[in-house]
C-alpha cells in the first residue's frame, strides 16, 4: 500500500507548472521526484517562488491547474 | 531662434483637497505652465520658511503641491487657511531665486535605450518606427536630427522631482508654441535602462534606476542623478543631485565622449559641470531665447 | 546577534520610516502595519520607532546568538522556539542558541518580530527602514537571506521582567474579518464619472498577486473618467494628469485602482481619486492576495478621529505594559 502526501503552497499567488511559458513543465504525473526538487512556481509580489517537494515520491496528480489562483496552505500536488 | 516673449498665464482659483487625514494637496492649474510651476515653488518655499508646526513633507510639483502633515498637531483646515493667506501674498512678478545651471551630456539614439524601445514596440503607438521618429513626426519636424536640435536647443527647467528618488521632471524653457508634446506609451514598459532620457506629456525625465516607465525614450546620459553610496563628489550632501528649480542643459555627445565620462563616473571622480545663477522669471518671460543664451554662457 | 537561516519571501528591517525627503522622490518606507509594529516594540520595552523585522506571507527561521527578549505580532505565522509554539502579541524570553521559526501566514499578510534594544542596523537619512528599490536602509538595503547576521541594540536587563506579558484579546486585530477600509474621496476624483465614484465605494475589490510594499493593485470593475480635452502637458489618456505628488495611501487609477503603500512612487501622471486614511493603511497591508477589499467613504474629521483613537489605544497598551515592568 502506498502512502499519499500532498505538497502545499506556503503563500497565496498564481501557480505555474513551467519555468517559462515556452518551457516544458517541471514535472508530469508519473514522474518521480526527490526531496528538494522544484515542482512548480508561485508568483506573488512580482516574484516567483519555487515550490519544492519535501519528500521523495511519484507525482500522482496535480490538484490545481496551471496559472490558477492558490491560497496559502492549499494542496497543489499529490505524491505517492 | 525668434525672440518671442512668454505671456504669464491667468491661473484659476487653487483647488484645496484632503489626502485623507494626513495630506493636503493643492492644484494650482490643470494644465502645465511656467506660471503654475513658479507659484508652486514660491508657495512651498514660503511654507518652508514659515516652518509651520506639524508639516512633515513639503513637495512642490509641476502645477500643484502637496504637504504631508501630522493632523494631531495641525488640522488640515487650519493649514489650508494659512496656505490661502500665503497664496494671496505671493507676488510672482518680483520673485526670483538662486538656482543652478547644469550641463547634462546625452548620447541620443544610444544602443541601450534602442534595444529597450524595440523590445517593447507592441506597446507603442507606432510599432514600426522608433520613439524619436514618432516624436519628430508628431511635432511636425522633418526628421530625427531636427527634432533633437529642438530638444537640446533650449534648456529644461526641473519643475518636480519624484516618482523614484532623483528623477527630475523638466519643462523646456521656450514659449508654448515651441513646446514639444508627446503621449506616453500606450501600455507602460516593464523595463527602462538606468540614466535613460525620456519624454512624455510636455516633460523630459532622466530615469535614475532601471525599472518600469512609460515615457518615449531618446537617449542615455553617462552621468548619475542618484548615488545612494554618495561616492561621487557632488553627492556628498545628498544622494540625489537634481532639485526643483534647477536648469538642465541637455548636450548632444558622441559615443567616445559618453564612454570617457562614464569611466570617470565609475571611478568616482566625475564632477558635474554646473554654475550657480540667479533666475528671474520676469526677465525670462520677457525674452526667453536671449535670457537662456545668457544663462548658458556661464557653462562655457 | 540574530543569524538568519531562512529569510522567508520578503522580510525586511523596518521602523516608522524616513520623513522629510518625499520632495526628492524618497518614499517613507517603514512598517506597513504601524499598529502591529508598534505593539511588538512596546511589548519588549522599545520605543515605537525601534526597528523590527517585517515578514510577508512567510516568516524567517533564525538562531539567536545572545539572550534576548522578543515579541511577534501581526499576521499569524505560527511561531515556535526550538520547535515549541510560542505566544503571539506577547513578550517571550529567548536564550542564546535558541532557534526561532515562523511558518506561512494563515491570517493576515505581515508579521513583526521585535527584539528588546531594536534591530541595530545603520541609519540612512535618520531611519533604519529598508527601501529595496534603490537598495538603502535595513540590512544592506535588501530583504533578509540565509547567512545574514543582524545586531541587536543594547537593552537593560530589566526588560526580562516583561516576559509573559500579553496584550488584551480585544487589542489583537482579527485579520480574518474583512472590515471595510475607510477612504477620503477627493484629490482628482472629479475626473471620475459619478457612476465610477459609486462603483469605487460599492464594489468588492480583489487584492492582486502583485500587491506589495509599493502598491496594492486591486482587481474589479472598470472605472470610467469624464470625457474632456486633455490639458496641456497631461498626456493623451483620460486617466492622465499633469504629473503631481501622490499622497501616501492614495488610490491612483491608471486602469484598475492601485493604493500606494510605504515604498510607493511619490508622484506621477495618473489621476488619484481618494486616499486610504492613515489608521486603516495597516489593515489594508494585512489583506492577503486574492482577498477582498471594500472601501467606505468618510470625511476628513472622521479620518482624524480614527487616527486619534488608534494612537490613544496604542498609548493605553504602552502604559499597561509599562505597568507590568
Amino acid at each position: 500500500m502506498t502512502e499519499k502526501t500532498t505538497i502545499k503552497s506556503p503563500m497565496p499567488g498564481i501557480f505555474y507548472r513551467q519555468p517559462d511559458p515556452d518551457d516544458p513543465p517541471f514535472v508530469e504525473p508519473g514522474d518521480t521526484v526527490e526531496a528538494g526538487d522544484t515542482i512548480g512556481l508561485v508568483e506573488v509580489m512580482k516574484n516567483f517562488h519555487d515550490i519544492e517537494a519535501d519528500s521523495s515520491g511519484t507525482v500522482s496528480e496535480f490538484l490545481v491547474e496551471n496559472e490558477a489562483e492558490v491560497e496559502a496552505d492549499q494542496a497543489i500536488v499529490e505524491l505517492e | 531662434m525668434d525672440n518671442e516673449r512668454i505671456t504669464p498665464v491667468d491661473l484659476p482659483e487653487p483647488r484645496y483637497e484632503y489626502g485623507a487625514d494626513d495630506h493636503v494637496f493643492v492644484e494650482l492649474a490643470e494644465e502645465m505652465s511656467f506660471t503654475a510651476n513658479f507659484k508652486a515653488m514660491a508657495i512651498t518655499q514660503q511654507v518652508a520658511e514659515r516652518d509651520i508646526d506639524g508639516v512633515v513633507e513639503n513637495c512642490p510639483a509641476n502645477a500643484s503641491y502637496m504637504l504631508r502633515i501630522d493632523p494631531e498637531i495641525i488640522h488640515p483646515d487650519d493649514l489650508i487657511a494659512e496656505l490661502k493667506e500665503i497664496e494671496s501674498e505671493i507676488d510672482l512678478e518680483n520673485y526670483d531665486w538662486e538656482t543652478r545651471i547644469i550641463d547634462v551630456p546625452v548620447l541620443f539614439e544610444d544602443p541601450w535605450t534602442h534595444e529597450t524601445l524595440m523590445e517593447f514596440r507592441e506597446r507603442h503607438q507606432d510599432p514600426d518606427g522608433t520613439d524619436l521618429e514618432y516624436s519628430a513626426e508628431l511635432n511636425g519636424f522633418d526628421g530625427v536630427e531636427s527634432f533633437i536640435d529642438a530638444f537640446v536647443g533650449a534648456p529644461h527647467l526641473v519643475t518636480m522631482v519624484g516618482f523614484v528618488p532623483g528623477l527630475p521632471w523638466c519643462f523646456q524653457m521656450v514659449p508654448r508654441n515651441q513646446q514639444l508634446e508627446v503621449p506616453k506609451y500606450v501600455e507602460p514598459r516593464t523595463d527602462t535602462p538606468s540614466r535613460a532620457v525620456g519624454f512624455g506629456g510636455a516633460f523630459s525625465v532622466i530615469y535614475p534606476v532601471q525599472g518600469a516607465g512609460g515615457y518615449q525614450l531618446y537617449g542615455r546620459t553617462p552621468i548619475e542623478v542618484l548615488d545612494t553610496e554618495q561616492t561621487l563628489p557632488d553627492f556628498r550632501d545628498s544622494m540625489v543631485f537634481p532639485n526643483p528649480g534647477d536648469i538642465l542643459n541637455y548636450r548632444r555627445i558622441d559615443r567616445e565622449e559618453y564612454d570617457a565620462i562614464r569611466e570617470e563616473v565609475e571611478a568616482g571622480t566625475y564632477e558635474y559641470n554646473y554654475e550657480n545663477v540667479s533666475f528671474s522669471p520676469e526677465e525670462f518671460f520677457e525674452s526667453p531665447a536671449e535670457y537662456n543664451e545668457q544663462l548658458m554662457e556661464v557653462l562655457e | 546577534m540574530i543569524e538568519i537561516e531562512e529569510g522567508g519571501i520578503a522580510s525586511t528591517v523596518q521602523d516608522l520610516g524616513r520623513t522629510g525627503h518625499y520632495h526628492i522622490g524618497m518614499p517613507p518606507s517603514g512598517a506597513m502595519d504601524r499598529y502591529a509594529h508598534t505593539v511588538a516594540n512596546y511589548l519588549v520595552g522599545n520605543d515605537a520607532d525601534a526597528a523590527t523585522v517585517e515578514m510577508t506571507y512567510q516568516g524567517i527561521t533564525a538562531t539567536f546568538r545572545d539572550d534576548a527578549v522578543i515579541a511577534v505580532t501581526g499576521a499569524d505565522m505560527s511561531p515556535s522556539l526550538n520547535g515549541e509554539p510560542i505566544d503571539t502579541w506577547a513578550t517571550v524570553a529567548v536564550d542564546a542558541g535558541d532557534e526561532l521559526e515562523l511558518a506561512f501566514a494563515t491570517e493576515g499578510a505581515r508579521a513583526y518580530l521585535a527584539v528588546a534594544g531594536g534591530i541595530d542596523v545603520a541609519e540612512v537619512m535618520d531611519s533604519r527602514s529598508t527601501y529595496t528599490l534603490v537598495g538603502i536602509g535595513g540590512h544592506e538595503g535588501r530583504g533578509l537571506e540565509e547567512g545574514d547576521r543582524l545586531s541587536i541594540g543594547d537593552a537593560p536587563a530589566e526588560r526580562r521582567e516583561l516576559v509573559g506579558t500579553r496584550i488584551d484579546n480585544e487589542d489583537v486585530p482579527d485579520y480574518a474579518d474583512e472590515d471595510t477600509v475607510r477612504i477620503v474621496l477627493g484629490l482628482m476624483s472629479h475626473r471620475l464619472t459619478d457612476e465610477a465614484k459609486e462603483t469605487l465605494c460599492d464594489s468588492e475589490w480583489t487584492v492582486s498577486p502583485e500587491a506589495d510594499r509599493v502598491g496594492y493593485r486591486l482587481e474589479g470593475p472598470d472605472l470610467e473618467f469624464e470625457e474632456r480635452e486633455q490639458p496641456f502637458g497631461a498626456g493623451t489618456d483620460p486617466s492622465n494628469v499633469v504629473d503631481l505628488g501622490y499622497p501616501l495611501g492614495s488610490i491612483q487609477v491608471p486602469q484598475k485602482p492601485i493604493v500606494l503603500m510605504q515604498d510607493a512612487v511619490t508622484g506621477g501622471g495618473y489621476a488619484t481619486v481618494g486616499t486610504v486614511i492613515s489608521a486603516d493603511r495597516g489593515l489594508l497591508a494585512q489583506r492577503q492576495t486574492h482577498k477582498t477589499v471594500t472601501f467606505e467613504s468618510v470625511d476628513v474629521d472622521e479620518a482624524i478621529d480614527a487616527r486619534r483613537d488608534q494612537n490613544a489605544r496604542l498609548e493605553e497598551i504602552r502604559a499597561d505594559i509599562e505597568g507590568e515592568e
